[in-house]
């Protein structure tokens, strides 16, 4: 794979899971329970996992 | 003569003397504070009278079982996540229009957008209650003259958009802060590294990615720490000014429950065990935006 696909497909990829970890805060709040309450951390984690992984390159 | 190792110890007293007044203050009114926050969760005491008992770690596992609590901490995540996302985004594309862009009127428009970050809170907090009332509201009063009542909400009276309604009053309040924030960083990366980029044959936009984020990055690191901060604290302002947690406990957030159960329904020793949570949570976010964030600044 050239190198430039797989950056696109990398920033694509970072874009999805990020924009699905803020959906996944949104949508768990209506519930309310240690369980989504959970699921929130966990959807913050991811977010800040995306985030390492971007600056990794960097480092 | 004396050496430079006579010199160094010869300074220490003074270096210390000179130390000491900020060492006492820290101590004093950091230190301490944050120790006793610590030490009276394990207690329950109503906050006036003289007894207290000593409990352990009751107050913690009370909170297993206080769903407001849990409601509350859902809030909180939730605005942090939401006004981080919305308010870095934005203040990023704004403040890269206003720096790379040549917009006629754009010391106006800078000027607009920061005024918000120079007015109170409680401010803030009057002029949304304002635009958001029920039946005069400037958003619901709009709503009514285009025809389109089936949109108007109760925006602060329903449970599933107050929170939202909140958050669009935080996003509102700092995004001009964090704005020229990024401007400042910006105005300050030379102009031929973008005239090398374009010969390269960058668009604005790989140049937005390539050169202007990596050279900002440690304002953006601190202005992260920044919204961890503000999402607990900007928001229990908020929350008092404009909906006292209500309707039904929908819009508390972590330090609005603290302030609640500590001041007003007289259990101190449980609102600082909460305490203890809100500062175990805003360490550990803190602590992993700098770590997942750091990286050698880049000089040029």
């Amino acid at each position: 794979m050239k190198d430039s696909t797989r950056g696109v497909l990398l920033v694509t990829a970072r874009t999805i899971i990020a924009a699905a970890c803020v959906a996944a805060v949104v949508v768990a709040r209506t519930t309310v329970g240690w369980d989504s309450l959970a699921i929130m951390l966990v959807a913050l984690a991811v977010l800040l996992g995306v985030l390492a992984s971007y600056n990794r390159r960097f480092r | 003569m004396a050496g430079p190792a006579a010199r160094r110890r010869g300074s220490g007293p003074f270096v210390l003397a000179c130390l000491l007044p900020a060492l006492v203050l820290f101590v004093l009114f950091m230190i301490v504070p944050t120790v006793n926050v610590f030490r009276m969760s394990f207690y329950t005491w109503s906050g006036f009278s003289p007894d207290m008992r000593f409990v352990g770690l009751d107050n913690f596992v009370r909170l297993l079982d206080d769903t407001q609590f849990v409601r509350a901490f859902q809030n909180t995540v939730a605005l942090l996540v939401v006004v981080t996302v919305v308010t870095m985004g934005m203040g990023l594309f704004l403040a890269a229009i206003m720096t790379r862009q040549r917009l006629r009127g754009r010391t106006l428009y800078r000027f607009v957008l920061y005024v918000p970050s120079v007015l109170s809170v409680v401010v803030i907090a009057a002029i949304f209650s304002a635009l958001y009332d029920q039946e005069n509201g400037l958003i619901n009063g709009t709503l009514r003259l285009l025809s389109l009542d089936g949109l108007r909400q109760v925006w602060l009276g329903d449970q599933d958009i107050v929170l939202w309604s909140l958050a669009i009053a935080m996003v509102w309040q700092s995004l001009g802060y964090y704005m020229v924030l990024y401007m400042s960083g910006m105005a300050s990366i030379p102009e031929e590294v973008y005239e090398a980029s374009a010969l390269d044959g960058a668009s604005a936009g790989r140049q937005f990615f390539a050169v202007t984020l990596p050279l900002i990055w440690q304002n953006l690191r601190t202005t992260l720490t920044f919204f961890v901060m503000s999402a607990v604290n900007l928001s229990f302002v908020l929350v008092r000014a404009m909906t006292g947690g209500g309707p039904d406990g929908s819009s508390e957030v972590l330090l609005s429950y603290m302030y609640k159960q500590a001041y007003t329904n007289s259990s101190y020793g449980y609102g600082m065990a909460i305490g203890v949570v809100i500062f175990a949570f805003s360490f550990l976010v803190s602590l992993l935006v700098s770590r997942a964030t750091r990286r050698e600044p880049l000089q040029f």
